[in-house]
């Protein structure tokens, strides 16, 4: 019933007990309650003078204060905990993110991670808040309660009592069943929803083709269709709930009806009648409050395990292996790649087979048709993937992944789309030197050829770019990624991935100018399918299907007419009739 | 309060619907009041029932009444809430289908206008759960809040039967419970559901932020820099919610002390009023039980209330969506086609100073196939929503056999076909995706033109073939085979004028080189205007145009401009790798 995961936070369980005892006292306060608004009844019953129930409504004043009382003493109690769980959770969340790097992303989908930070840990929030206190007063609550009846009238007890596994058990044969249905229904709804917003991104190519009108039809039958099939499981999901309903109201007339027949046999006084009569909702209501709210605590439940999932998975140790040094790669440095193999997941290999040698400040470039493998290739040497075999050697370091922390600061990455980030332009230029004064961002910025369009922006540097703010084209992101290499000395190795794939031929003959300067004393490596830039390199690896199937200098591969040569031919193709 | 009837004012999407499924609504809020009607009814008639029974009856058809009402209140509530749950849910989701269908249609009529104002797709997703938002408006504020004040009247108008001063204090006193709390939420959550949507939205963006931009960080090294970025939301996050539950536990709390407060009045009164003889003393118990069974929905009313703020900005959002409506103007037809014109077009945008299209002029006919180059930025898909008439130019014209291309938008699928940058594929089977084409092709039509696009083999070794779903946004498919597809819906269309805009920009050399073959052979009789990025494939088209600044600076047909002009010639060699 309750999770265990719960228990391992940190202050759960002296938090916990606090709460018991004060729900032991609730309980107390409950009967109390009862017992004394049930006097002053009795009291006027025996048509007794209107002074004789100040004292027991005062008491029963008392306890009803006292109870609510308890009901927020309780909450008190509980949230710093609670609050101080999902903070930690969601720092350790980011920390965990930043350990984990883009894996993980790639793996889990940015909508995903960043739902799972903010609303997952939302939900967990509220579970944590919910799951303790409702758990404790089911547990507490209706036995205290119970007890007190026992002792009055044990018949009315064990009539109680014996409900009680009848109503859990219609409540797991109807509740569990119809709730497996409702469960796949909302995985429907879900489907649906998506459906709907498909049709709505999908309007364009509808009216294209135009069909706009009469899909308008479609909408409305789908969504009339999923009505129909719904309202058929919720007329079985509510019967859980009805169940529940029926069972504890209909014991509540049944328990007034048996006191009833009691008091006409004199074998109970009214008193005792009446606290039992007004007892017996309070002894259902843990039961039906952890029943009416079981989606939320199943909602809650769910973006644990997601959460936990993620703050539990290895974080790649060994980051330090390479030692640091300013810069980390010179001129007479060598990178080894021995017989290495790349996979996604366990059971799939990417990449095999890789071997190369590169040195210095050599130009590699990395060419294939789609799916070759260029961009794993590039992820692996930037350390966001890890070799599951295969030697890999930096500087003379046997180190069994790139993730380390010096390689990771001697380089530039810059893909197709590079990630410009909700910040000042200044911010982005500078992101991988924050303490870089203006002078030298200007500089960086220069020889990167930003000048001219940073002048038309309105606050300059401090313009804000990124989602959402001023639109940055797909040339000129390039531009701030490779104004970040001019910034930062210290990187002498730049990761290309298709950098100019997008760009139209025009945006990527001014950028190469501005690229190429920068090729000089660092270590190129650039994967593209536009040829070129193999004009440029002094090293090529040409990949086919996860594996290099030939390399070396250009002039040597023109020279073997393999791989190279029938791969350029099959591409010039696009432009030779 | 203020805003509740401003939301209101010029509402067509919540109203009319209460207003038109008015018999249903009618029913859910009967059924909602009878269940708790029968809860306190219960508890009423329980307490009468041993308070007669303990004056001990001679006969035991004293308390047969009782016992059997006892027996039908307690089987009423659960019946009566089952039954309104179904038929709440039954209304609710009547509505949702008509929503669908308004907001389809709503954003159809703007699809333009919306894409230009919001570039992703995301709107779509907020309009969507708008709709959702709607539905709970329904199931968690307003049908609780009428039925709490049925009860609520049922109650006072109750004891003011017996006593009406006594009646008129508790229609304070519960009034407090069921209009000053709910009004006091609205009043204290409004605030600060607006102070938590910027802490939340700022939170989002950097959480997005971070996530999109982990491989940077990472490089960075600046993992303190990065965390600490994401503290500062986090706290205020905290603090938000503290203070959230620190105002719900207190008001909570003054429900339950005010309606404590009802209890212990009404049996005083009870003890006032009921104690001449034996047989009035009896009901002291009814009244002192009845009023429990009601705290429950009463104190529901106050909690759906505090997220009126949610759904209020959902209201707004889809009542703005269909208020103004773009003009049509009158529409006429045309036979086979002549000729396209465009005339000394010039364009900006609503709004926006610089000038898009300058005097731009070409004119195409029949077969024709025209190749459209430049930087991005530089006009080239305004230039295509002008042809296509989802622009119109601010001065100049564009005319079909010279007819405005605006009065032709009735027949815009018959004139032209659009093989875009990410041609859409709806989630259904192949067969059904390519005969959108048409609808009226046959099988074996549909068939052959997926031959034409070189796809059949590919189908064909599918386990399921032609009836192979193509999952969400046509993720079975490759991006190649996703725009062949995509053709083979175009062959059906069978329009005069093919637009290409970009087809081929997210793919590899070979890939694009195939497609534009099979393109090219495929439509060899149609007219062509396409956009591209760069020169492959360029020598399909009799005619290449640059656009620079919203003009044409080079022109002519692939064979003139290489051998003429320099700057074409070194931009062809440079594609072909030279």
């Amino acid at each position: 019933m309750i999770d265990q995961r719960v228990f391992k936070f940190p202050g759960v369980k002296p938090a916990a007990a606090m709460m018991a005892v004060l729900t032991v006292i609730q309980a107390i306060m409950i009967i109390l309650q009862a017992q004394y608004l049930s006097a002053a009844i009795v009291h006027l019953w025996k048509q007794q003078p209107i002074g004789t129930i100040v004292a027991p409504l005062a008491v029963f004043a008392v306890a009803f204060l006292g109870r609510h009382l308890l009901t927020i003493l309780k909450d008190w109690l509980l949230y710093p905990f609670v609050e101080k769980t999902t903070k930690t959770l969601r720092k350790q969340f980011m920390a965990k993110l930043f350990d984990l790097g883009p894996s993980v992303v790639a793996e889990k989908g940015t909508g995903n991670v960043v739902t799972m930070g903010l609303e997952g840990i939302d939900k967990i929030q509220t579970y944590l808040m919910m799951i303790i206190g409702k758990v404790l007063d089911l547990s507490i609550t209706p036995w205290l309660i119970l007890i007190y009846i026992a002792i009055i009238q044990w018949k009315e007890a064990l009539f109680l009592l014996a409900i009680y596994p009848l109503i859990i058990f219609f409540m797991i044969i109807l509740g569990l069943a119809a709730q497996a249905k409702a469960d796949k229904q909302y995985a429907g709804y879900q489907r649906l929803s998506n459906h709907f917003v498909d049709t709505l991104r999908g309007l364009p190519t509808l009216k294209q083709l135009g069909l706009n009108e009469t899909y308008a039809d479609n909408v409305y039958h789908v969504s009339e269709d999923y009505r129909k099939k719904t309202m058929a499981t919720l007329t079985i999901a509510m019967t859980s709930t009805f169940a529940l309903d029926f069972f504890t109201t209909l014991s509540i007339a049944i328990i007034a009806v048996f006191l009833g027949f009691g008091l006409m046999n004199s074998t109970i006084q009214l008193l005792p009648a009446l606290v039992i009569l007004t007892l017996a909702p309070d002894y259902f209501a843990p039961i039906r409050n952890f029943a009416n709210d079981y989606h939320a605590t199943l909602n809650g439940k769910n973006a644990l395990t997601a959460v936990l999932d993620v703050l539990q998975r290895a974080t790649p140790n060994d980051r330090e292996l390479l030692s640091d040094r300013d810069p980390v790669w010179q001129d007479d440095d060598a990178l080894k790649f021995d017989h290495v193999n790349v996979g996604y997941s366990a059971d799939d290999t990417t990449l095999q087979d890789i071997s190369f040698d590169v040195h210095g400040f050599q130009k590699v470039g990395i060419i294939g048709a789609s799916g070759s493998g260029k961009s794993t290739l590039i992820n692996t040497l930037g350390g966001f993937l890890s070799p599951q075999a295969g030697e890999i050697n930096v500087r003379g370091t046997q180190v069994p992944h790139l993730d380390q922390k010096a390689w990771q600061r001697s380089f530039v990455y810059i893909p197709q789309a590079p990630y410009l980030f909700h910040a000042s332009l200044r911010d982005n230029l500078a992101f991988y030197s924050p303490d870089a004064d203006d002078a030298a961002v200007n500089a960086a910025a220069a020889k990167a050829g930003l000048t001219d369009w940073i002048a038309t922006l309105p606050a300059g540097l401090d313009t804000p770019i990124g989602e959402g703010a001023r639109g940055v084209s797909g040339g000129q992101a390039q531009r701030i990624a490779l104004a970040r290499a001019f910034l930062d000395d210290s990187r002498r190795i730049l990761l290309f991935d298709e950098p100019t794939a997008h760009l139209d031929i025009e945006t990527e003959v001014e950028l190469k100018q501005t690229m190429l300067p920068v090729f000089d004393h660092h270590l190129v490596f650039f994967a593209t399918h536009r040829l070129h830039w193999m004009n440029e390199m002094d090293y090529i690896l040409v990949m086919d299907h996860g594996k290099i199937v030939e390399q070396g200098t250009p002039a040597e591969l023109q020279q073997r007419d393999g791989a190279y040569v029938r791969l350029r031919s099959e591409m010039e193709g696009a432009t030779v009739k | 309060m203020k805003g509740f009837f401003a939301t209101f004012k010029n509402d067509h999407w919540v109203m009319p619907y209460l207003r038109r499924y008015r018999k249903l609504l009618a029913l859910v809020l009967f059924l909602g009041f009878m269940t708790y009607f029968c809860g306190a009814a219960l508890m009423f008639n329980s307490g009468y029932l041993i308070s007669r029974a303990a004056t001990h009856p001679y006969n035991i058809l004293m308390i047969y009444v009782p016992i059997v009402l006892a027996r039908a209140f307690g089987i009423g509530r659960p019946a009566f809430r089952y039954a309104e749950r179904l038929t709440s849910h039954n209304w609710v989701l009547r509505i949702v289908s008509d929503f669908r269908k308004r907001l389809y249609q709503a954003v159809e009529k703007q699809a333009v206008a919306i894409r230009q104002t919001h570039q992703t797709g995301d709107v779509l997703s907020i309009l969507a759960e708008d709709i959702d938002h709607i539905e709970n408006l329904y199931l968690r504020t307003v049908f609780p809040l009428v039925i709490g004040w049925l009860l609520y009247l049922f109650v006072v108008i109750g004891i003011g039967y017996f006593s009406w001063p006594f009646g008129l204090l508790m229609l304070l006193l519960l009034g407090v419970i069921v209009i000053v709390m709910p009004l006091l939420s609205v009043a204290v959550n409004g605030r600060r559901e607006f102070q938590a949507r910027q802490v939340q939205r700022r939170f989002y963006t950097q959480l997005t932020d971070a996530v999109l931009g982990l491989g940077d960080w990472l490089i960075s090294g600046r993992r303190q820099d990065f965390l600490q970025q994401q503290d500062a939301p986090i706290d205020e996050i905290a603090t938000l919610r503290r203070a959230d539950h620190h105002f719900q536990w207190w008001r909570n709390f003054a429900i339950q002390f005010i309606f404590g407060a009802a209890v212990i009045l009404l049996v005083w009164w009870a003890g006032v009023m009921f104690t001449h003889n034996q047989a009035e003393a009896n009901w002291v118990a009814a009244f002192g039980l009845a009023l429990f069974p009601t705290v429950e929905p009463f104190s529901e009313m106050s909690q759906g209330v505090s997220e009126w703020p949610v759904y209020r900005d959902s209201i707004k959002r889809v009542n703005a969506l269909d208020e103004n409506e773009p003009v049509k103007v009158a529409q006429t037809e045309i036979g086979a086609l002549a000729e396209l014109k465009l005339d000394h077009v010039q364009f900006t945008y609503a709004g926006a100073k610089r000038q898009v299209i300058d005097d731009l002029s070409l004119t195409l006919h029949p077969g024709e196939k025209l190749a459209l180059l430049g930087p991005s930025g530089t006009g080239k898909s305004t230039l295509l929503k002008l042809i296509l008439g989802d622009e119109r130019p601010s001065s100049g014209s564009v005319t079909l056999n010279g007819e405005p291309i605006a009065r032709l938008q009735d027949q815009r699928a018959q004139l032209f076909g659009v093989l875009d940058q990410q041609p859409y594929l709806f989630n259904t089977t192949v067969m059904n995706n390519v005969r959108l084409g048409n609808l009226n092709a046959t099988d074996d039509e549909v068939r052959a033109a997926i031959k034409a696009v070189e796809l059949d083999d590919l189908i064909a070794s599918l386990p399921e073939g032609y009836n192979t779903e193509v999952q969400e946004a046509g993720s079975r498919f490759s991006g190649g085979e996703r725009q062949r597809l995509s053709l083979a819906r175009i062959l059906l269309q069978d329009a005069p004028i093919i637009i290409l805009d970009e087809p081929t920009v997210s793919l590899d050399p070979i890939t694009e080189q195939h497609l534009l073959d099979t393109v090219f052979s495929v439509l060899h009789d149609k007219t062509i205007i396409w956009v591209t990025h760069h020169l492959a494939g360029i020598n399909h088209v009799d005619q290449v145009r640059f656009i620079e600044d919203g003009h044409f600076d080079m022109q002519g047909t692939p064979d003139e401009l290489y051998r003429n002009n320099a700057r074409f010639r070194s931009l062809y060699d440079l594609d072909r790798g030279r």
